[in-house]
């Protein structure tokens, strides 16, 4: 299963949420080698349904992400709310029935 | 990393209750300009940005973090903040702004190391509420020093 964050320019808030992420795959004591999770951070432009099966993104870009499946999008309406990307994830986790705290 | 780019001279605090966003987005980046870190293009790259693509800098409750394309004018990684102490609306009343990090790349690697400081530095509520509440620049170095060692 892949996740990858998304951004206008991919160099920057993308790069955040995919650490908040991989952190809360952590604290959730997700085996993600066993599981085959990868986290990875891309610009808007570069990100196509084949690249990852989750695209979390910071909510107004939604609309760039057009060609993407919305059960696939993931909205985020803080980048840096730990608390908020926790529950996306676990969602995410539950979906895939994956195992976690 | 975090400690060296933000400094007396890149971080600011304003009174000014009469800017717009765009303003807010030069004055922070002031510094940066003045020291060569960015060029006047790059200031401007950052605004056409959100005109274009909208307020999707706003990466937390207040906090805003702009940025461009490193080819769009930018010389080395630098940070710069401003601290507005009346909210600014970026773009919209659903985004008001106090905390204007305006942050540069030279690639797409280089500056994760302070994209991961900084993170760690916005994720500590604690830590965020005092810079909201900071009253003076001086404030603000301190208690991002004091985090961030």
């Amino acid at each position: 299963m892949k996740i990858l964050a998304v951004c206008q320019s991919g160099l920057g808030s993308s790069f955040m949420v995919q650490m908040n992420v991989q952190q809360i795959l952590k604290d959730e004591n997700v085996d993600v080698d066993a599981n085959d999770i990868t986290v990875d951070h891309s610009d808007v432009g570069s990100a196509t349904a084949d690249s990852a099966d989750y695209f979390f993104v910071e909510s107004t870009l939604a609309d760039a992400l057009g060609s993407i499946p919305k059960e696939r999008i993931v909205l985020l309406k803080s980048l840096i709310d730990k608390k908020e990307t926790a529950e996306h994830v676990n969602y995410v986790l539950d979906n895939e029935n994956i195992a976690h705290d | 990393m975090l400690n060296d780019l933000l400094n007396q001279e890149t971080v600011q605090l304003t009174d000014a209750t009469d800017l717009s966003w765009e303003t807010a987005i030069r004055l922070a980046a002031k510094p940066l300009v003045a020291n060569g870190s960015v060029t006047e293009q790059y200031v401007n790259s950052m605004i056409d940005v959100v005109n274009d693509q909208g307020p999707y800098i706003n990466i937390g409750d207040h906090i805003a973090l702009a940025h461009t394309r490193p080819e769009n004018g930018s010389n080395r990684i630098s940070l710069a903040l401003l601290k507005t102490n009346h909210d600014i609306a970026l773009v919209n009343q659903y985004h008001p702004i106090t905390l204007w990090f305006v942050l540069s790349a030279v690639d797409s690697e280089s500056h994760l190391e302070v994209i991961k400081q900084l993170m760690t530095l916005l994720t500590n509520e604690a830590t965020v509420k005092q810079l909201m509440a900071a009253s003076s620049a001086e404030d603000l170095l301190t208690i991002i020093h004091s985090r961030n060692e």
